[in-house]
């Protein structure tokens, strides 16, 4: 549906450079990066109010280089929402289909079936000023999906509310997305957001695209040490491989060894990046299983969290581990107690180290 | 003395000082004068006058300003930096200075040509308006360009988004919330118009019963030491100001402080 082709846009000193992504239909990409990555600037260049240098952007086979932003079929859901403030909830619904002159009887009944679904009948006569921030977040929404739109280009929109009030409204639009077959860029940094919505992602780092692929492939095996920094990766230790035999790699780190999934080019040198859902953290030795990497470590710290805490480890480097509070005390976990941490070898992946 | 304190004693002197102002013309207040002065045929025609031409120039500044305004504070253009520049051009240059380069204007060529085969400006009506007119466009565009400054133009960007032309998303979502500033624009234009003594009297004179404004009535009776006539219609002067002015109260709420 979308298609970015070596995409180049300046935004005053700031440049985004030769991006290629592609949306398919009924598809949610998330565009993942922090602050003056680029994100913007790309949203801006798909919306059409900065001109690109070079590159082109398609939607639905079209060239969007000369179609004025009110011909692109976008829905656009802005961080600020930009809900009209002098008028209500239901002239800011009807919006679209007063600027481009359709009848009532056209859209009055996708408007009221959105309505439904978001649940904000009773807000129709009301003024912006007058909702709650979800409220607002919701006739954002429906008004964006409204004007029955090609592309659903969403700016962090959840990123002013709070937790709860983000994940049940995660919820909804993962229901209208999958319900409506909406094709959609989310713009984010909240890396939990674009692995809630998203099916796959694009992560921005400096006005460059360093990972791209599906949601799962880009979290579990970061393709740079840049990436794995951003996505928040809590075991990142430099690590080097010293024998690779029937595709597992035999890798030393601190004092320990552990065994990897080899892959082309991880040779040598390399950052070892384990996420802390994925170790399991045992006592008092256990049975024979099939994980690979079973080292003998000593909790160092426990720190709380919500819902699950971070355990600090020593296993011959710093290794991380998130656990729940149960398993927490059902394993008396505290400073000093030694335990067995288990990390299956797919969940041991291997950073080429550059430089 | 508190900052309160000596904050406020500043606030209350500004007070004095224009209260002041209007409470000494009590001194040659005479009922009878007033009265002759208020309801002379000379002293309705420059009321007339005056109400009339300060409305066509707040409205023909008006029309300028808006798209101006908006130019500045949406895009980037080749000469907007000089644009932003000249419009204190007015402020600067006394109203005087102003009125007179508007009549070397009509002695020029061009001017001439003007005055013989489009619009004759010199002492005339025209001139009146046109006098008023470059006063108060500059104060117009730059507190229009403010207001269109306060709508966040991601607003125009959505409305596109969901269908809406540049030209509708202006007229139904910027205009629209920049309503107070466009009163609040108009009415103090109207108000700085209708004050407008020094440009009005280079381009148009002092013509009686034709181009006598307001101020310039003033003018002409103090300078025929009529203090009572000159009180009368100072009078008359300030209270259409200040009726002005507390309309743009009543119309903008507290929000705006004209």
């Amino acid at each position: 549906m979308l298609e970015i082709e070596s995409l180049t846009v300046a935004a005053g000193n700031f440049r985004l450079r030769d991006v290629n992504l592609a949306v398919g239909r009924g598809e949610c990409h998330a565009v993942l990066g922090p602050s003056g990555s680029g994100k913007s600037t790309l949203l801006n260049a798909v919306l059409g109010v900065l001109p690109s240098e070079s590159g082109r952007i398609r939607l639905a086979g079209a060239d969007l280089k000369r179609v004025p932003i009110e011909r692109r079929g976008l829905g656009y859901l802005p961080q600020q929402l930009g809900l009209f403030p002098h008028l209500t909830v239901r002239d800011n619904l009807t919006y679209s289909a007063r600027a481009r002159g359709v009848p009532a009887a056209e859209f009055q009944p996708l408007v009221d079936k959105l309505v439904a679904a978001t649940g904000i009948g009773a807000l129709l006569d009301r003024r912006p000023a007058t909702l709650s921030g979800g409220e607002r977040q919701r006739v954002g929404l429906v008004r964006a999906l409204a004007s029955q739109p090609r592309l659903v280009l969403l700016d962090e929109p959840f990123t002013a509310l709070n937790e709860s009030l983000r994940r049940e409204l995660w919820w909804l639009l993962r229901e209208l997305q999958r319900e409506r077959q909406l094709t959609v860029l989310l713009i984010t940094h909240d890396l939990a957001e674009a692995y809630f919505l998203s099916d796959r992602v694009t992560v921005l780092l400096d006005g460059r695209v360093v990972q791209q692929g599906e949601k799962a492939e880009v979290y579990g095996r970061p393709a740079a040490p840049e990436v794995a920094r951003f996505l928040g990766v809590e075991t990142l230790q430099p690590g080097r491989v010293v024998s690779v035999r029937d595709g597992l790699a035999t890798v030393e780190v601190g004092t320990a060894r552990l065994t990897a999934l080899a892959s082309p080019g991880t040779v040598g040198e390399v950052l070892v990046s384990i996420r802390g859902d994925e170790v399991i953290l045992q006592r008092d030795g256990g049975a024979v299983s099939s994980v690979r990497n079973a080292l003998p470590a000593r909790v160092v710290s426990v720190r709380p969290g919500s819902p699950l805490l971070c355990v600090e480890l020593d296993a011959g480097f710093p290794l991380f581990a998130f656990i729940t509070r149960p398993a927490c005390e059902e394993l008396d976990l505290r400073p000093g107690v030694t335990v067995n941490a288990l990390i299956k070898a797919p969940a041991v992946h291997l950073i080429p180290r550059s430089g | 003395m508190t900052l309160r304190r000596s904050t406020i004693a500043a606030a209350l002197a500004v007070l004095l000082l224009y209260g002041g102002l209007i409470l000494s013309l009590a001194w040659f207040l005479d009922g009878a004068a007033v009265r002759a002065a208020v309801q002379s045929e000379r002293t309705l025609f420059a009321v007339r006058l005056s109400l009339v031409a300060a409305t066509l120039a707040a409205t023909l500044a008006l029309l300028l300003a808006v798209p101006a305004a908006y130019a500045l504070s949406r895009y980037r253009f080749r000469g907007r930096e000089l644009v932003d520049t000249v419009l204190e051009f007015p402020i600067i240059v006394s109203p005087a200075a102003l009125g007179a380069m508007l009549l070397i204007f009509f002695n020029n060529p061009l001017g001439e040509w003007i005055q013989d085969n489009v619009l004759r400006f010199v002492f005339s009506f025209a001139g009146i308006v046109l006098a008023q007119f470059v006063t108060v466009l500059g104060v117009a565009v730059r507190l229009l360009k403010t207001s269109f400054d306060e709508v966040p133009a991601e607003l125009e960007t959505v409305a596109r988004t969901l269908g809406a032309t540049p030209r509708h998303a202006f007229f139904t979502v910027t205009l629209p919330l920049a309503r107070r500033g466009l009163i609040a624009a108009f009415i103090l234009a109207w108000a700085k118009a209708l004050g407008e003594f020094g440009a009005t009297i280079m381009v148009a004179g002092t013509m009686a019963m034709r181009t006598e404004t307001l101020p310039v009535a003033i003018f002409l009776r103090l300078a025929s030491a009529d203090i009572e006539g000159t009180v009368a219609l100072i009078l008359v002067l300030v209270s259409i100001g200040l009726a002005a002015l507390y309309a743009t109260r009543r119309l903008l709420g507290k929000a705006v402080h004209a």
